[in-house]
């Protein structure tokens, strides 16, 4: 106890003159929990002796909203989350510090920093990443009788797979797709649609959107896939656990909840199925670690960034089964052979990111508004209101004006 | 003279706490709304002045004018629809019965519920396989049986009324001895029918009303200004439902307040219950009606917390209101903030909202007083 004190001391003397109180704005949830383990277990203990202190102030609620008004406001953290999908929009504002000559982006992923590249300047150093795949119910395929969906399966043999254990009874389906674009999307690029062209236009009624719109919501209108809403769940996640639904199209985000929620549901977790265009889709969602341009104390921040996105703080939180890092080097982590389902299915989420055609969860300047008008008109055709056509070509105009006004 | 003065200086200093907050966060802020409302003003960078256009852009917009027809409808027909109820749950309430004070507390709860929690539930049971569209379902499965038991009712009534009158006693249509026999002489007349498979339930088709989900609206192929959109009514019947014990209280105490007198000498003159309701009830309480209509008109015409909640369940655009629609746009989806086309759309509510008043106000005078 008294050696402890005495380093508490000695650290804070050495430290005094540099004593520094850096500041973490992030999401709420399970994240507080999560970085107060991460100080105490790997990183604190070097940062106190540098003397410098975290503080973790979680936005509940909104967060594009309250970062948004912590960042005009001025009273925004030295640190905060940026959200992929928010970035372009964030980071738009001036308040986000360019790292370049700061800090080596390098070891991370390539397509990880991109998403947070703005001409030719990168913003962001993303903490993990996630990816789409298909974790499926052990014991629903057995008794269907069919084996489980594999790396081979195309979209008519994983479909095949699905009507064969939404067969069994009125009350199982083959799979939850929700009438949302951020799980959909991930099918229309396998049918070979990119959302945006050379000139920043969306168009959707390509034939390969077309294509996947058609089978996405056919296998709703044929009873093997159903809503979310429509079996009182909120989320994919949330039908897999009921144990009546064979497959849930998520990241690796939900292992946690699995736990949790249905512990003794046996499963397994392979590649999404290949689509028309002869490869899979995926979408890469990730939140990075941004640094307020305005905070006093740029230097302790950077040397928080790198703490917390340094080797030792991935591979606990890797460990941990919280995320998958975003450091190349930790691809070949011995992590990943555990060979227990959750191990597999983090490898699985990881190799999700380079296999295919995979974008990041991300729409220009016009932000999360962009897939309001493909989620109606995806809903409009999975309750049976419009014909695919009719609520793509609504959904193109929609879509037009948005685009329209944002220039 | 100076004592009088003195009691002014005292009275502002009594008031100075609430009249700086007032102009801090009321005065100043209105302020500062106004000025933005001309402005590109984003958050980040230094606002520029550009004179109306936001005004003129927000009639061009598509989701501001479909903001703008929501929040009219959604006014009008609730206000008329919760007033009208409030006031006959109010009268009901009114009467001496033994126990009265618990229908009182149980009507008055949902206005004590949250607001939030309420809308969560109503989203389940608006839900396609949600709490109303199985009642539905189950009210057209069991109609026969329903429809059998109210035929047993009304000929077993008008057999027993005929009966009294023969033998010249006085016996009303509705007389309640002579229902409660009807009654359970045709529950146990339909029990059986049911047993021996006489009557029966029907099978008929799942209901799959889509309330949430849709972008259809009623009555169909209205023009826009009149046509409701289905998640609009579905937030409609819950305000409803949540506001009027709120009113149905303020109405309670305006007839308690009515004097006894004027109902007994309108059935010494023959007036029956529902003319007695028009002709004394409802003049009786009009001070309270333009207070309920007023305060109801203001609170629909701000109405936020529904559709915040409703959220992603159903198309922005078939239940966004202009309240909604000014924070749509203050916070967008992770783009740059459009403070002066929210502040404009913002402008233009209070605008609207003091018209609407202002109008209702001499509307209402010139017919109630």
């Amino acid at each position: 106890m008294r050696r402890i004190l005495t380093f508490t001391i000695a650290a804070t003397l050495i430290g005094g003159a540099l004593a520094q109180q850096i500041r973490i704005m992030g999401y709420g949830g399970q994240d507080p929990a999560i970085l107060v383990r991460l100080l105490d277990e790997v990183i604190g203990a070097e940062l106190a002796a540098e003397g410098i202190t975290l503080t973790y102030e979680p936005l509940e609620g909104d967060y594009n909203a309250a970062l948004f008004n912590a960042l005009s406001a001025g009273t925004a953290a030295d640190i905060f989350y940026i959200p992929v999908e928010t970035a372009p929009g964030i980071i738009a504002t001036g308040k986000v510090l360019a790292l370049d000559g700061l800090f080596d982006t390098t070891p991370f992923l390539d397509s990880l920093v991109e998403a947070y590249t703005v001409d030719g300047r990168v913003y962001g150093v993303a903490k993990d990443f996630n990816t789409l795949a298909i974790h499926y119910n052990l014991d629903l395929f057995e008794e269907a009788g069919v084996p489980v969906p594999n790396e081979q399966d195309t979209w008519q043999s994983f479909a095949e797979k699905l009507r064969a254990v939404a067969a069994l009874d009125g009350d199982v389906y083959g799979a939850c797709f929700p009438a949302g674009f951020d799980r959909f999307g991930a099918f229309a690029f396998a049918a070979g649609w990119s959302p945006f062209d050379d000139a920043g236009a969306t168009n959707l009624l390509d034939p390969a959107f077309v294509e996947a719109v058609t089978w996405y919501t056919g296998l709703v209108r044929e009873g093997v896939a159903i809503q979310p809403s429509d079996i009182g769940q909120g989320w994919t996640g949330g039908c897999f656990a009921t144990d009546d639904v064979a497959v849930a199209i998520e990241g690796a985000w939900i292992l946690g909840f699995l736990r949790n929620e249905a512990p003794n549901l046996q499963f397994g977790t392979t590649l999404m199925p290949v689509g028309p265009s002869g490869e899979r889709g995926n979408f890469l969602y990730t939140v990075a670690y941004g640094i307020n341009t305005d905070s006093p104390n740029r230097d302790a921040a950077l040397r928080v960034l790198a703490a917390l996105t340094g080797p030792e703080a991935q591979q606990w939180v890797l460990e941990q089964g919280l995320a998958i890092p975003s450091r190349a080097a930790l691809a070949d982590n011995p992590f990943f052979l555990e060979g227990t389902p959750e191990a597999n299915a983090n490898a699985v989420v990881f190799r999700g990111a380079a296999d295919g055609r995979v974008f990041g969860f991300q729409f220009g300047s016009v932000g999360t508004d962009w897939m309001t008008p493909v989620n109606d008109a995806l809903v409009a055709v999975m309750t049976g209101q419009a014909s695919v056509d009719a609520a793509l070509a609504e959904a193109q105009r929609d879509l037009d004006a948005l685009l329209q006004r944002a220039r | 003279m100076r004592n009088h003065r003195s009691d002014t200086v005292a009275a502002y200093l009594f008031l100075l706490p609430f009249l700086a907050l007032l102009a801090v966060f009321f005065l100043y802020a209105t302020a500062r709304a106004v000025y933005f409302s001309f402005t590109d003003y984003d958050l980040f960078r230094p606002p520029n002045w550009v004179g109306w256009r936001n005004y003129v852009s927000l009639f061009s917009d598509a989701l501001f004018m479909a903001a703008l027809r929501n929040s009219i409808l959604f006014a009008a027909i609730v206000t008329a629809v919760q007033t009208f109820l409030a006031l006959v749950m109010a009268a009901v309430l009114n009467q001496r019965v033994r126990g009265i004070g618990l229908f009182r507390a149980a009507f008055y709860m949902p206005s004590i519920t949250s607001s939030v929690v309420i809308t969560l539930i109503f989203l389940w049971m608006f839900q396609r396989r949600g709490l109303i569209n199985y009642l539905n379902e189950s009210l057209q499965r069991a109609a026969p049986v329903l429809l059998a038991f109210l035929v047993l009712v009304v000929a077993l009534q008008a057999l027993q009324v005929a009966w009294e009158r023969r033998r010249s006693l006085p016996a009303g249509w509705a007389d309640p001895a002579l229902l409660v026999v009807s009654l359970l002489v045709a529950g146990a007349v339909t029990w059986v029918l049911v047993v021996t498979g006489v009557v029966g339930y029907r099978d008929v088709a799942p209901v799959d009303f889509i309330w949430l989900q849709t972008r259809d609206s009623i009555p169909a192929g209205a023009p826009f200004w009149l046509s409701v959109p289905i998640p609009l009514a579905a937030i409609m019947i819950q305000n409803v439902f949540t506001t009027i014990p709120t009113f149905m209280l303020m109405y309670l105490a305006a007839l308690q307040d009515v004097p006894r007198s004027h109902y007994e000498a309108a059935a010494i003159d023959g007036a029956n219950a529902t003319q007695q309701f028009f002709r004394i009830t409802i003049p009786s309480v009009a001070p309270v009606t333009f207070l309920v209509l007023t305060l109801s008109m203001i609170g629909t015409l701000q109405m936020f917390d529904q559709v915040a909640v409703f959220g992603d369940a159903a198309p922005l655009r078939s239940v966004v209101t202009l309240a909604y629609f000014v924070y749509n746009r203050m916070f967008p989806g992770a783009q740059t903030p459009e403070v002066g086309f929210a502040a404009a759309g913002a402008m233009f509510l209070a605008l609207l909202t003091l018209v609407v008043v202002l109008l209702q106000r001499r509307l209402v005078r010139s017919e109630g007083v």
